[in-house]
């Protein structure tokens, strides 16, 4: 019998009482009230209906709206497991080392949150001693732009296909060529040529390998190799030390910007710039354009690229003793010449002689000088060889007329080499190309010789992966990946060693070329926190055999240089738009290529020699070779007559081809520019095109013929008033002579003002005298931030400038844009010349001809100045007290604060700064489509380089330089954390970081042991139009030219 | 009753009575308006909408739509912003200072003077609006109690100083001018017979019966209100140069600039006025209250004003040269021989010679030759704002910097578009206002009407 326990919930229960019953069955205690309410008949009259019909129908759409209103999602995923080395906000630092063919650098890169947002040059360790060029400091750009290749592509087909499928074909052909040449920039990684190595091994016929390795520069240098081949008997090039050089001549060499390993010699040189060291270097340039040493240089002088020779003939004969002899050249040129002579006799042994032709007979010249200067052994090492620039132009000359002429190799292997582009015959070259069984490539974008490529298996970006190097035959150096490969690339190293059958392809995580590099390494953690070490080398003892050649630059009535700018280079980047906005150091143009000629010889041949806003200028078309470009001719003024200029690394993607947004010409309201075949423009023309072949060199000159063209066109430069018009308190310079014999008074004045004494006379007093203002309560009272600018140091290389743009987010704004003035630079660059009635840039004639009229033209050969300009935290800052909202205020240690978001935008700060270095942000330059359509730099990828401890400003706020405030306050923290105050030297700016010859001090002016208070305190220190009595916080130290 | 002398020329020609005056204000706003109204308004109208179009774009996209760079930061808005204003400056002056000083020629053009400066301070406001690059937190210039903590607007910035003369010279210029019509709105409300216009009327009229007390609030109301005015027409010019004057821009700043503002904006402001009243005379047939007499006398006020912006510029050429501040001294001389000299010679002659013109009496009272000059004035005095503005900063400090200004199609849209708002607000209220003040001419009717000079009456009584 079963028992079922009952539980009552209560008495009540038990009892089965009314009241529970009634609770029990009736839920609600009243009548139901929604099936009474709408069993209502009354419902339908009820005189509230229309009332709340109108409520709900309110209520539903303002909810309904409501609900639409959703912030967009923003995705931020956090670390679910912190990895151990990543502290969100604090930025972690990699030393590396950068290769690009042309430049190499030790560089440190900063990271933050493991993105790769800057980079430095490494001052600790490597011989570029943090030397870099605005290249460098920008390529960090070229990893966030979404134009490059993501994926392995095969021919005619825009779809990825797996990278097994791409090796599978070429290990296919390759096992089946017996012609296989593997086209690559100069190696200079050990690893990459032992994997090259292992690939010559594998693959071979009958004994003798299939596989040929050629070496192929853009700019070559091969007649330094050859010269030294046949005077030494090694093809070296071999290490410059200027550092050493107390005479430099340069024939023509643009050794600060361009010339080798340029950003190695600007730090040496600049270490020679000190007019308080012990002793000052004296420099000579030869040239026919205004280069960026040039416009450094003591004496310059001009001469047409067939002069070089005679140049260099001269002054082989001086030194000899064999008196001067029979000159061709220009007696300006013949004093300048007499003057080096001299100096080179008197600095015998510790001076240099370089020449940037591309002549064997003139570097043949060149090495009979430095042999007689002794120069061997002191300024120039042959025993440590410079491993870049390898190529051959024999042999690449070879090889391009095989493929031409329809006898290519079976299999082409191209390592990133874009020679359709930069080869003089690049178009039959294309049709060659596509006439080979198999080419494949690494090039990181589709570009003009990748494009018609069987596959491509793109290379990572060059941060992305490992790699090592061997820049000089002392140096091993290597670099390692920040960031993992953000696309589906592959390392070069990687591919070769799987075209090799040496390894297997390891993924995106793959450590193939890991292991490659750090093999039997033990030490190999060690050589990765320094990024180098110095290997011995067996000594090379050369013995000079003299040996001479004619030269086979040839003359013409008028010549073309074919240079290199600094942004641009062999136009490996044409998608930086960091690089394309660089404004030319010289010419101060952006985003364009043009011909510069000297401005009185365009005056005579009638084209315009000022251009603005709306005012072009005049094209022409030049004929070289048999080969025409049209381009618009700049006024150059120091470009010697009857030559012009043509830059190189312009017309990129001259079929459309996809290599970057920024690498084409927009439209003036945005978006791209197409011509009548629909192909989107390139930026200006490829003068490669144009270059010539004498013997077996490549030549950067030749004679040309130039006739003027239909049409104007609008060119964006920053600077379109070249002169000073004598205004002697903004740019101050000097002579050695003076500045180390006479008082400050006489190379740099105090600026006095008058006024009146209590007799009623006139007097002078002193600035400091005349203050409507109470001195802000900065000085002596914690921190004073301050910075110097030594004109003498400056050479004018951008590099500031871009490494300023990447640290503080500054936005790119186009050709446009730059051409109505408005571009975005925190720190520009002034650059002037001195005008005809100017003694030297500013200084007004003694004899009475000043006019301003005049004072506009530059002259022909002018005296150059370079003027870096930032926001000079002005004490009595004009902008603090014009702006109506207090946006812009200052900060008890000094600095002038933009506070972007109280900023209402009347730009009344910008009209009353004296230096005219506030910026407006005129558009939504982050979201509006003229910028976003066609800037890499604006796009979800390109933002990752955003520095995110820096605001991106909105439309409508002022901007400018902060004295990079990020990093002091982040010094600040550091040294709170620490427990001790800021040390002279834990800060420094982007630009006193980038700067390779260490211009621009950094620190605290109220410390008075630190330098940048050293550096102020200076007899050569000065404030640009101190007159005024703003008070700024930045000196300029005068410029010393070692002349007389 | 004041009387003047037989000798001066009447004030209203012709033999009108009390009602005549009446009819001759209240008719044209009472009777339909004729087709040429219509034809200008609708003109006006458009030029105005492509104005507030080219805004809404300005506004939508960014300040760079507009010709600006980063060398020029002002150009076009606020030269127009100070020509508005300087325009706005001829109606109170007209019915403050001579109120002030009992010049009895001012009641025939008070009121449509001071309806121009109302509309042309509205036109002059927008442009410091606008010009913002962020106008939706402009607020942010008034000194507003606010979350931010301790943050306060700069007392020391002239800007700051300019929300505050701008918008005190328009409510005061506003309540003045509203003051003044509300005895006319009564005869108006009291004759008319539509009843929508009646009681939109009666409205406006704030219930004015006038009775004696009326009548002596309103003279007493009158009188207090051009005692506040008159020192903000100095101000409101003096307030505006201080922009330029307090700056270190060379040419900016310079001392000279309230009083020679001032005289400016006088000058443009009579300008305006004259090209208006004499469009509107014409128009409106009011020839017998506004004629060659009162077209004479402002000539004068322009002639005088004019001699003394004639000085201010070669005072401050001679300054420039004399102080031997070197960028001083450049920022003349660029200016009448740089880049932009044709707008400064442009400015010259049009303000320091033709206003030289006026000392011929013929020319003076020629009513076309008047009209001519006037549109001249108005162009002289837009370069002047111009050249001040743009030469000054177009080359300053640094050489490097210096940049050349053209206009955007937007600017010159924006400044057009003002215009075309002006007119038309300018013809709704000559459609619908009373644009003499009625019973104010009514009190000079016997004292100065040509038919009481003539009267056997009036001899008798003296």
């Amino acid at each position: 019998m079963g028992v079922t326990k009952k539980y009552w919930k209560g008495i009540e229960e038990l009892k089965q009482t009314p009241d529970f019953i009634q609770q029990r069955d009736h839920e609600f205690p009243y009548p139901s009230s929604l099936a009474s309410f709408l069993s209502d008949e009354k419902l339908a009259e009820a005189s509230t209906g229309r009332r709340d019909f109108l409520k709900f129908l309110g209520f539903s759409v303002a909810a309904a709206t409501l609900v639409a209103c959703e912030a967009p999602v923003t995705k931020a995923v956090p670390y679910v497991v912190k990895p151990e080395q990543v502290t969100p906000g604090v930025a972690t630092w990699y030393a590396s080392t950068y290769y690009d063919g042309i430049s190499y650098a030790s560089i440190l890169v900063k990271t933050r949150e493991a993105r790769p947002i800057f980079i430095k040059g490494n001052a600790d360790f490597g011989f570029t001693r943090g030397g870099t060029n605005p290249q460098i400091i920008a390529s960090v750009l070229g990893l966030y732009d979404s134009d490059r290749l993501n994926g392995v592509r095969k021919k005619g087909s825009d779809a990825n296909i797996l990278v097994s499928e791409a090796d599978k074909a070429v290990v296919t052909a390759l096992s089946k060529a017996k012609d296989v040449v593997v086209l690559t920039p100069t190696v200079i990684s050990p690893s990459i040529e032992n994997a090259l190595e292992n690939l010559t091994l594998k693959y071979s016929v009958n004994g003798q390998s299939a596989v040929k390795v050629v070496q192929y520069d853009p700019i070559s240098y091969s007649a330094i190799r050859k010269a030294n081949a046949l005077n030494f008997g090694e093809g070296r090039i071999p290490s410059y030390d200027f550092s050493k050089a107390k005479t430099v001549v340069s024939v023509g060499a643009d050794f600060l910007s361009t010339w080798l390993l340029a950003n190695e010699y600007a730090v040496q040189y600049g270490s020679t710039r000190n007019p308080d060291g012990a002793w000052m270097s004296k420099h000579f340039q030869f040239e026919s354009i205004m280069s960026i040493t040039g416009s450094n240089a003591d004496y310059r002088a001009q001469a047409k690229p067939s002069e070089y020779v005679g140049i260099l003939n001269y002054l082989l004969k001086g030194l000899v003793g064999e008196g001067s002899g029979s000159s061709s050249l220009s007696k300006e040129a013949t004093a300048t010449a007499d003057a080096a002579i001299k100096a080179l006799k008197k600095a015998k042994g510790e001076s240099l002689v370089v020449c940037g032709s591309n002549d064997l007979g003139e570097q043949l010249l060149v090495n009979a000088i430095n042999q007689q200067l002794g120069a061997y052994g002191v300024t120039i090492d042959l025993n440590n060889e410079v491993r870049l620039f390898q190529g051959n132009d024999e042999e690449v000359n070879a090889l391009f007329s095989r493929i031409i002429s329809g006898k290519p190799p079976e299999v082409l292997i191209n390592l990133g080499t874009n020679p359709v582009y930069n080869s003089p015959n690049g178009v039959s070259l294309k049709k060659g190309l596509e006439r080979i069984g198999l080419v494949v490539s690494t090039a990181r974008y589709a570009d003009e010789t990748s494009s018609s490529a069987s596959y491509i298996v793109p290379d990572h970006h060059a941060l992305e992966g490992w790699c090592d190097y061997r820049p000089k035959e002392d140096h091993y150096a290597v670099a390692q990946p920040t960031i993992r490969p953000l696309g589906d690339t592959y390392s070069s190293l990687e591919s070769l060693l799987v075209w090799a059958g040496k390894a297997k392809r390891g993924g995106k995580d793959s450590s193939v070329a890991y292991d490659t590099i750090s093999a039997g390494r033990l030490d190999f953690a060690n050589l990765v926190h320094n990024s180098c070490e110095t290997l011995n080398i067996t000594p090379f003892i050369p013995a000079f055999t003299e040996k001479r050649l004619n030269s086979q630059t040839k003359s013409g009535d008028w010549e073309v240089v074919f240079y290199q700018k600094t942004g641009i280079r062999d136009g490996a980047m044409p998608s930086n738009p960091w690089l394309q906005e660089l404004p030319d150091p010289i010419s101060k143009v952006t985003w364009d290529n043009y011909i510069t000629m000297n401005p009185g010889q365009m005056e005579e041949m009638g084209y315009a020699t000022t251009f603005d806003q709306e005012t072009g200028l005049n094209m022409a078309t030049v004929n070289v070779n048999g080969q025409s470009l049209t381009l618009p001719v700049y006024p150059q003024p120091g470009q010697a007559a009857n030559t012009i200029g043509i830059a190189l690394g312009y017309g990129r993607g001259s079929s459309g081809e996809a290599i970057g947004r920024a690498a084409y010409q927009t439209k003036e309201y945005g978006g791209m520019d197409l011509d009548a075949n629909g192909l989107k423009k390139p930026i200006g023309s490829n003068a490669f095109t144009c270059l010539t072949v004498a013997g077996s060199q490549i030549l950067y000159s030749a004679p040309v013929s130039i006739q003027k063209a239909e049409g104007e066109y609008p060119i964006a430069a920053t600077q379109i008033h070249h002169t000073v018009m004598g205004r002697e308190s903004i740019v101050k310079e000097t002579v050695l002579g003076e500045y180390l014999s006479k008082d400050k008074e006489t190379y740099n004045p105090a600026h006095k003002l008058q006024r009146l004494n209590e007799h009623g006379h006139h007097e002078e007093a002193a600035i400091e005298e005349f203050d409507l203002w109470n001195a802000h309560p900065v000085e002596k009272v914690g921190h004073r931030w301050g910075m110097t600018v030594d004109l003498s140091s400056c050479i004018g290389c951008g590099s500031c400038l871009v490494a300023c743009q990447a640290e503080n987010n500054v936005p790119v704004v186009g050709k446009d844009e730059v051409r109505r003035g408005r571009e975005m630079h925190w720190l520009r660059i002034d650059r002037y010349y001195a005008s005809g009635v100017e003694s030297t840039v500013g200084e007004k004639k003694e004899d009475g001809t000043f006019g301003y009229t005049e004072a506009e033209i530059a002259a022909d050969n002018p005296a150059v100045v370079h003027m870096p300009l930032m926001c000079h935290h002005c004490n009595h800052a004009p902008c603090e007290t014009v702006c109506p909202v207090a946006a812009t205020t200052h900060s008890n240690e000094g600095l002038n604060q933009m506070t972007y978001n109280r900023c209402i935008g009347t730009r009344y700060c910008a009209n009353n700064c004296p230096y005219k270095v506030r910026r407006f942000n005129w558009f939504n330059y982050p979201s509006y489509k003229k910028f976003t359509e066609i800037n890499p730099a604006q796009d979800d990828l390109g933002r990752m380089v955003l520095n995110p401890d820096v605001t991106v400003r909105t439309r409508g706020v002022m901007e400018k330089c902060s004295f990079c405030v990020q990093r002091i306050q982040s010094v600040k923290l550091e040294a709170k954390k620490a427990s001790r105050t800021v040390q002279d030297g834990d800060l420094k700016t982007a630009c006193s970081e980038a700067c390779p010859t260490q211009a621009i001090t950094v620190g605290d002016w109220n410390d008075n042991s630190s330098n940048v208070y050293k550096s102020a305190e200076d007899k050569r220190s000065y404030q640009a139009l101190e007159e005024v009595g703003i008070k700024p916080n930045v000196w300029y130290k005068v410029k010393v030219r070692n002349e007389g | 009753m004041q009387r003047e002398a037989v000798i001066r020329e009447p004030l209203i020609l012709g033999h009108k009575t009390y009602h005549d005056v009446t009819e001759d204000v209240c008719k044209p706003i009472e009777d339909k308006a004729p087709r040429m109204w219509y034809v200008l308004f609708t003109i006006a109208l458009v030029i105005g909408l492509y104005g507030v179009g080219s805004i809404c774009y300005l506004l939508g996209t960014g300040i760079g739509v507009w010709g600006l760079n980063k060398t020029i930061g002002w150009a076009w808005d606020i030269t127009n912003f100070v020509w508005w204003v300087g325009i706005g400056h001829a109606g109170t002056l007209i019915s403050a200072v001579l109120l002030l000083f009992r010049q009895k020629w001012r009641m025939a053009i008070n009121r449509s003077a001071e309806a121009m400066t109302i509309f042309a301070v509205f036109m002059a406001g927008t442009f410091p609006l606008i010009h913002m690059g962020r106008l939706w937190v402009g607020y942010w210039v008034l000194p507003l109690p606010n979350h931010f903590g301790s943050l306060w607007v700069n007392f020391n910035s002239p800007l700051l100083w300019d929300v505050f003369a701008i918008s005190t010279y328009l409510s005061v210029s506003l309540v003045f001018w509203y003051i003044g019509l509300i005895p006319d709105f009564a005869t108006i409300r009291d004759r008319a017979k539509k009843p929508v216009a009646k009681r939109m009327y009666s409205i406006l009229s704030f219930g004015w019966s006038g009775k004696a007390k009326h009548w002596n609030r309103f003279e007493l109301v009158s009188l207090v209100l051009a005692g506040l005015a008159t020192p903000l027409v100095f101000s409101v010019h003096s307030i505006v140069s201080f922009d330029f004057a307090t700056s270190i821009v060379p040419g900016w700043h310079t001392t000279i600039f309230p009083p020679y503002f001032v005289a400016g904006a006088v000058f443009s402001g009579f300008a305006m006025v004259q090209t208006l009243l004499l469009v509107m005379r014409k128009a409106m047939k009011l020839e017998a209250y506004i004629h060659t007499k009162h077209v004479e006398y402002m000539n004068i006020v322009i002639m005088v004003t004019g001699s003394i912006v004639g000085t201010a510029y070669i005072t401050e050429l001679f300054i420039s040269w004399y102080s031997g501040v070197e960028y001083e001294a450049y920022a003349f001389l660029n200016r009448a021989t740089g880049p932009y000299w044709w707008a400064y010679w442009s400015m010259m002659t049009c303000n320091v010679i033709s206003p030289q013109l006026m000392w011929i009496r013929k020319l003076r009272r020629s009513l076309l030759f008047t009209f001519f000059i006037s549109i001249i004035v108005n162009i002289g005095m837009w370069f002047e704002r111009y050249v001040i503005i743009v030469t000054s900063i177009h080359r300053d400090y640094i050489p490097a910097a210096w940049s050349m200004h053209y206009p955007s199609h937007i600017d010159i849209a924006v400044y057009i578009g003002t215009i075309g708002i002006f007119f038309t607000f300018f013809l709704l209220f000559a459609r619908y206002f009373p644009v003499l003040a009625l019973n104010e001419v009514k009190t000079i009717l016997k004292g100065s009407g040509q038919s009481y000079k003539e009267s056997p009456d009036y001899h008798k009584n003296h």
